[in-house]
């Protein structure tokens, strides 16, 4: 019992310390950019009747910036930890079963064809019903029990898939600009997006970490098996849906705005649970601020290269997550030869 | 006009009348093909309509091509090598960044290929169409057009107000024009200064949107292309700090037509940029 307090305290300080990280990087990241912005001028100003250039910076380019980079960067942070737990499966994250390659099929189907147009939550009910159902195919194509290998392979199909899928829509979408945004749904970018892109992938955000909040004892019931977890209550193919359903809301909402960003939800988990005594429900708060930090930061380094560059900050994230994946792969084959 | 720019100007003519020189004694093609846009326009502006044998589909396209009107009676071609055999060419006209394929390949079978530099100027406008009317045998038009270019842009530029104010072209993307472009060059001519030139942004490039509210440029140009049609580069130009930006004096619209290549129709582009600043 006593040991049960110390380690719901150390995940306790670790939550603080993070939440207290985040708050501070989400405040320096107001003040990043290419020029520098006082920030107490600017709040200053924002309170103002008419909007000046700081204002309107500070209101409308860099707080929905870092809104949307905190929220996607968290959803997705989530989303590898509920599907690495769910899955039991150390390489299973939104980028590698297909979530967030199906959530940019089902925003490019819905944003360059005018469908739905008009409807706000069309975009981010596009990108959530193309994160489920390439979700569902890869469980399908994979089996419920499957070895890592199975699972990553049937991701990969599916993400082939996918992305030959958007290629040809935006090589058939009506706007001449469709073909190059390509890059943008492959790499992601949460660059140029007013309060509007923030207020529309919200809904669905928050309704997923609902749905996902509570899991944390099934998730963990789930490590000592399948059997055991039912024997112990936990309906698991209502689980199953749940989180499946939670993934698609959190990270088709957040993908449908910035394009699939890669490896977010793969590294941050794996950072962070030895902290967590690897127990997959105590992962899912930690991994949600994880997220966070890890896209703002890359967010940061992105808006401090020179003028007259477009580096998306997907380049970044899969620049660290990429030897990192390889990293992991090693590690599992040295585990089950 | 500077002695050293005149001076430029001359020895480019003398370059240029020295290598056209041999092609004179043969006489005019008569069945040209262009595989690209620029040479398109070129080709219809300049040759006898006896002479066209086939431009690009998009030469009829209104929002790429100047000439889209003119190039309707023609045949069109897709820069696809079996199409532009079966035209039996005796030239080929081409031009763009890097040479095509398919034009290096026409090459190689012996048909004969000029390849046109892409104009980021005056100077390189007027060596196009001189090169382009001497070619097919029409000097003379080709200095026609040339001056009529002159005199339309000496008109729309003369009596502006002194002081030039700050202008940028954004475009859907957040994309800009810096120095070296043409943009560049008809906002010099009409009266503005290019605020991307000046945050050093040189070609066609992106610019971060705050930057754009920093430097608050007067006027706000753009080039948008095929409306009623959605994606994240035409939404950029909705931003809400754009709106805010351009709430008392909206961006004004110049089409991409006048950009895409540089041609004659600088001129039209001038006297709409200095109608703005005169406006101003």
């Amino acid at each position: 019992m006593s040991r049960r307090r110390e380690f719901l305290s150390a995940q306790g300080r670790l939550v603080m310390l993070l939440s207290a990280a985040l708050a501070t990087l989400f405040l320096l990241s107001l003040v990043t950019g290419a020029n520098p912005l006082p920030l107490w001028r600017a709040l200053h100003e924002s309170l103002a009747d008419t909007p000046t250039v700081l204002s309107l910076i500070l209101t409308e380019v860099r707080l929905p910036r870092s809104l949307i980079a905190l929220v996607a960067g968290a959803s997705l942070g989530l989303g590898g930890a509920l599907l690495q737990g769910l899955l039991r499966n150390p390489l299973a994250s939104p980028g590698l079963i297909g979530s967030a390659s199906g959530a940019s099929l089902g925003a490019v189907s819905v944003l360059y064809f005018g469908l739905g147009a008009g409807f706000w939550a069309a975009l981010p009910l596009g990108g959530m019903s193309g994160a489920l159902l390439a979700m569902l195919l890869v469980y399908l194509l994979a089996g419920r029990d499957a070895s890592i290998v199975t699972l990553i392979l049937a991701g990969v199909a599916i993400n082939a898939t996918m992305l030959a899928l958007i290629s040809l829509l935006l090589n058939l979408a009506p706007s001449p600009y469709a073909v190059q945004e390509m890059v943008l749904w492959m790499l992601g970018s949460v660059a140029n997006h007013g309060m509007d892109a923030f207020w529309i992938m919200l809904p669905g955000t928050l309704l997923g970490w609902l749905l996902a909040l509570g899991s944390g004892r099934a998730l963990d019931a789930l490590t000592l098996g399948e059997e055991t977890a039912r024997s112990m209550g936990v309906d698991l193919v209502r689980l199953r849906w749940r989180l499946f359903l939670a993934v698609a809301l959190t990270v088709g909402s957040a993908v449908s705005i910035t394009g699939s960003i890669g490896f977010v939800g793969l590294v941050v988990p794996h950072l962070l649970r030895p902290l967590v005594g690897y127990m997959p429900g105590r992962l899912l708060p930690v991994s949600a601020l994880g997220g966070g930090l890890m896209l703002l930061l890359a967010d940061m380094a992105v808006r401090l290269l020179p003028a007259g560059t477009e580096i998306k900050v997907g380049v970044i994230t899969s620049l660290v997550g990429a030897p990192f994946f390889l990293y992991l792969i090693l590690k599992t084959r040295r585990v089950q030869p | 006009m500077s002695p050293a720019r005149s001076y430029r100007i001359a020895t480019l003519l003398l370059l240029l009348l020295s290598a056209a020189a041999p092609t004179r004694a043969a006489s005019p093609p008569g069945r040209v093909v262009s595989t690209n846009l620029c040479t398109d326009q070129l080709l219809l502006l300049l040759a006898d309509e006896r002479q066209i044998a086939s431009v690009t589909h998009l030469a009829r396209e209104p929002n790429s091509s100047f000439m889209a009107e003119a190039a309707r009676g023609y045949p069109v071609n897709h820069d696809r090598v079996e199409e532009l055999l079966a035209l039996q060419p005796d030239l080929v006209v081409t031009g763009g960044h890097a040479r095509t394929g398919t034009a290096a390949l026409l090459d190689r079978l012996g048909y004969r290929v000029e390849h046109f530099p892409d104009a980021a100027d005056l100077e390189g406008i007027r060596a196009n169409i001189r090169r382009m009317a001497s070619l097919l045998g029409r000097r003379a038009r080709g200095e026609a057009v040339i001056g009529r270019m002159q005199r339309r842009i000496i008109a729309a530029t003369t009596a502006l107000p002194e002081k030039p104010l700050s202008a940028l072209f954004y475009q859907p993307r957040g994309y800009t024009s810096g120095s070296g472009t043409l943009h560049d060059l008809a906002l010099h001519l009409s009266g503005w200064r290019n605020v991307a030139a000046e945050e050093g942004i040189r070609g066609f490039a992106p610019i971060d949107l705050e930057r754009v509210l920093l430097a608050r440029p007067v006027q706000l140009f753009t080039s948008t292309y095929a409306p009623g049609t959605d994606s994240l580069a035409q939404r950029q130009l909705r931003h809400p700090a754009l709106r805010q930006l351009t709430a008392a004096r909206p961006m004004i619209e110049i089409g991409y037509r006048y950009w895409i290549c540089g041609g004659p129709m600088i001129a039209e582009a001038v006297e709409r940029l200095a109608r703005a600043r005169r406006d101003r």
